[in-house]
């Protein structure tokens, strides 16, 4: 079945930004059918998806081996609720497929307030949400990837498989043995846990995260889908390392994205090229989890400087906006410089292992300011372990000391800082996944400590939804019972729950009730003995490491970068920074 | 300059302006074609195209100039573009053709209006429409043509200075005869500079 765009022209034409759901983007994968299509699906509007790398990445590795590879985006709920009512089912982009006719759907789990959105996609495409009820059905394998699969508990009972680590490789090999197979059969399944990074929820197999161990070589699309309407970062972006040389200690991307792999800057300067050749793209972003890191920084901007065409600007970190030999390296029209401390003061940037100092922040912010830049904004979290009221005065005291040096020189445009203050969330596989959630009563005393200790300074402050907090706490260290919460949730209306105004604070606490689920068990301190939920899975990074970290943070010992020295985190036979020491 | 036919069809009828205006730039780029750059603080490509389509309405008569050189720009744009933006034809011109002032008439086509009479309605005198802002307008005076062939509709409506949407034009007649229009395309589009 196809769906005709012409039939729905009335809809269309009734929903905020139509071209979220036409397709036909230059650069899309072409609408082929094969023996083996898979559709990525991404659980937030098109817009956001649109700006994921790795879902191209994803698609790009079926593709290679001569699957089909699809989009589908959440529809915002004009669209959802227009082809629900029209009975018309959830289609994919590109072939204008119900998403029910695949073989395999491959959600990307970015971040926990889109687990609702999944079984919403789900519902809109006809697909009973759990396994049980899809089971003996003639439906696709609903399989689930990105960082949230660390601790897949929460989607367990909705999903086939469950991709862990780098899915570049593992992925399509699975297509492969469905194919051999001749569909999802149980054969299938034993065999697809034999690889790494495969957990299959039904089986209960434990599983080692998929790890691509030369991202040089490793699959990147260098022809991308160029999205209908502005998506939110609208660039050429290439990935110049997986994983993080720091180790902050609430960063679970620090953590899961272990060893630091770094792409050469022939290989960059290669994708950079064609990106933009093939996007018509003015901007390449260097992304990764810290790109001042990138150890050939220098060499790189300098070789992107004279192979990509003229006018095509590069966008950098705030802390690296420096100069090479005279040359400004940031050249994008910036205007706002954008720190994350994250901590007030230094004794509590030191208990979260963020390197980041003062004089570093200053110094960066005088040489952008030098150069015209008249805005800065800064990170920070409230609620981290230990915290007290002085280090949130740290805050204020660190606005003030970025307007002195702004005040050291006559300059033409006011300052502007602007202070963003999230919620510290404790996460599966960090060192802090033991810790608490500060209470709602709490983190509002503290919101109140920090607004009084700015006031005045001319500081704009915002605040994340202690509500929202809470429930991504929940949902990142839940179990099998926050599943079912997760189903009532959705069931009672829960959608776009990481959309502020979205949220739908009651429908949550009446799947809390309905599910049994008291969200003060989830947000509270575990025992270092207890049995965490995510156990099971083996990132790599060993439970002794993460649990000796957490010792050094209430220490206040800052452990320091991997560059340094190796700290021994269990990954030094895979990591290149180690030198594959044992 | 180079002034060029092209289609917004296949999904592309669906792009706002602000977006095609994007996706043509971009496939500029893609395709190596050298856009002189206006002068100012804020330079930009120089690409003029025709007064905005309503969203949802297709077309395989918009048209645009842009300030540039090439031999093959039909296939080179071709290759470049979004599914649904193809360019028809070409020409090289001396002058800015000005497609947004220049372009007097558009025909379009639609099925799926109730059958009524072609010539008592194009004998009225008047059509006193009342728009969104509800605000009242006589009409008559842009409508240049109207034909029915085969249960077919093809009309031909004033654009620019004397604008009538093609799509506010079929819901008057909706409202009047009854039916819903399907498929409304715009076939044509008549000023100095069209072919």
């Amino acid at each position: 079945m196809k769906i005709n765009l012409d039939e729905l022209s009335d809809l269309l034409l009734g929903v905020e930004k139509p071209s979220r759901y036409t397709g036909g983007e230059f650069g899309a994968p072409a609408p082929e059918e094969k023996k083996f299509n898979f559709c990525m699906c991404f659980p937030d509007v098109y817009e956001v998806g649109m700006s994921n790398l790795g879902i191209k990445i994803v698609a790009e590795s079926f593709l290679k081996r001569g699957h089909g590879a699809d989009f589908c985006f959440t529809p915002w709920k004009d669209f959802g609720e227009g082809i629900k009512a029209r009975g018309v089912p959830l289609y994919s982009l590109g072939l204008k497929k119900p998403l029910g006719e695949f073989d395999m759907l491959g959600f990307s789990m970015q971040f926990e307030l889109s687990y609702t959105n999944m079984l919403y996609m789900l519902d809109l495409a006809g697909i009973p949400l759990t396994r049980r009820e899809r089971a003996g059905g003639n439906y696709p394998v609903i399989a689930i990837g990105g960082p949230c699969t660390v601790n897949p508990e929460p989607l367990s009972d909705f999903v086939d498989i469950v991709f862990i680590g780098d899915g570049e490789s593992v992925d399509a090999d699975v297509a492969d043995i469905y194919l051999k197979h001749g569909g999802a059969t149980e054969e299938f399944y034993k065999e697809i846990i034999k690889l790494d990074g495969v957990y299959v929820p039904a089986l209960g197999n434990k599983v080692k995260k998929a790890l691509v161990p030369d991202l040089d070589g490793a699959i990147f699309p260098e022809r991308i889908t160029v999205p209908n309407c502005e998506s939110v970062h609208d660039r050429a972006v290439i990935e110049v390392m997986r994983g993080c040389y720091r180790g902050c200690r609430f960063c679970q991307a620090g953590f899961i994205y272990r060893p630091v792999r770094a792409r050469s800057v022939q290989t960059l300067t290669r994708q950079a090229c064609s990106l933009i050749k093939n996007t018509g793209y003015n901007e390449v972003s260097l992304n990764s989890l810290s790109t001042g890191d990138y150890p050939n920084l220098r060499q790189l901007i300098k070789s992107l400087k004279s192979e990509l065409p003229e006018g095509v600007t590069l966008a950098l970190p705030s802390l690296r906006v420096d100069s090479f030999d005279g040359d400004f390296a940031q050249d994008a029209r910036k205007t706002s410089l954008t720190f994350a401390p994250e901590a007030g003061s230094q004794r509590l940037r030191d208990v979260i292992n963020k390197d980041v100092t003062e004089e570093e922040i200053l110094r960066a912010a005088e040489s952008a300011f030098d150069i015209g830049y008249s805005a800065v904004k800064l990170y920070f979290m409230l609620g981290l372990p230990t915290e007290t009221d002085d280090d949130l005065l740290g805050i204020g005291q660190i606005c003030a000391l970025i307007k002195s040096v702004y005040k050291k020189k006559k300059r033409s445009k006011p300052l502007r800082i602007s202070v963003s203050c999230s919620t510290f969330i404790p996460k599966p596989f960090t060192p802090f996944q033991w810790e608490r959630q500060a209470s709602d009563g709490e983190i509002t005393a503290k919101q109140k400590a920090l607004i009084e200790g700015l006031k005045g300074k001319g500081v704009t402050l915002n605040w994340s939804d202690n509500f929202t907090a809470m429930l991504e706490a929940v949902l990142a260290r839940g179990d099998k019972k926050v599943c079912k919460a997760v189903r009532l949730a959705y069931l009672n209306g829960c959608k776009f729950d990481g959309w502020g105004k979205e949220l739908n604070r009651e429908g949550w606490l009446e799947a809390f009730r309905q599910a049994g689920v008291s969200p003060e068990d989830y947000t509270r301190e575990r025992d270092e003995s207890e049995v965490l939920p995510w156990d099971y899975i083996d990132v790599g990074v060993t439970k002794k490491f993460l649990l000796a970290e957490r010792k050094r943070a209430y220490a206040g010992k800052v452990t320091g970068s991997c560059l340094s020295s190796c700290k021994g985190c269990g990954l030094q036979s895979d990591c290149p920074a180690a030198g594959g020491e044992k | 300059m180079i002034a060029f036919r092209y289609t917004k069809t296949d999904g592309a009828e669906y792009l706002s302006h602000l977006d095609l205006l994007r996706h043509i730039e971009r496939t500029l780029r893609r395709a190596g074609i050298k856009v002189n750059l206006s002068e100012g603080f804020h330079p930009h490509p120089k690409i003029f195209l025709n007064n905005p389509l309503g969203l949802g309405i297709k077309s395989i008569a918009e048209y645009g100039a842009i300030d540039c050189e090439a031999d093959d720009f039909q296939s080179l744009f071709n290759a470049n573009s979004p599914a649904g933006v193809k360019c028809l034809g070409f020409k090289a011109l001396d002058i800015n053709p000005n497609y947004a002032n220049t372009i007097e008439t558009c025909l379009y086509s639609a099925e799926g209006i109730n059958e009524f009479s072609v010539e008592e309605f194009l004998g009225r005198k008047e059509l006193v429409i009342v728009d969104k802002r509800g605000r009242t307008a006589d009409v008559r005076g842009r409508i240049y043509g109207l034909e029915n062939r085969g249960g077919k509709l093809f009309f031909t409506l004033g654009c620019g200075t004397d604008n009538l949407r093609p799509d506010l034009f079929c819901e008057i007649l909706e409202g009047e005869f009854g039916g819903k229009a399907r498929g409304l395309i715009k076939l044509e589009a008549h000023g100095e500079h069209t072919f």
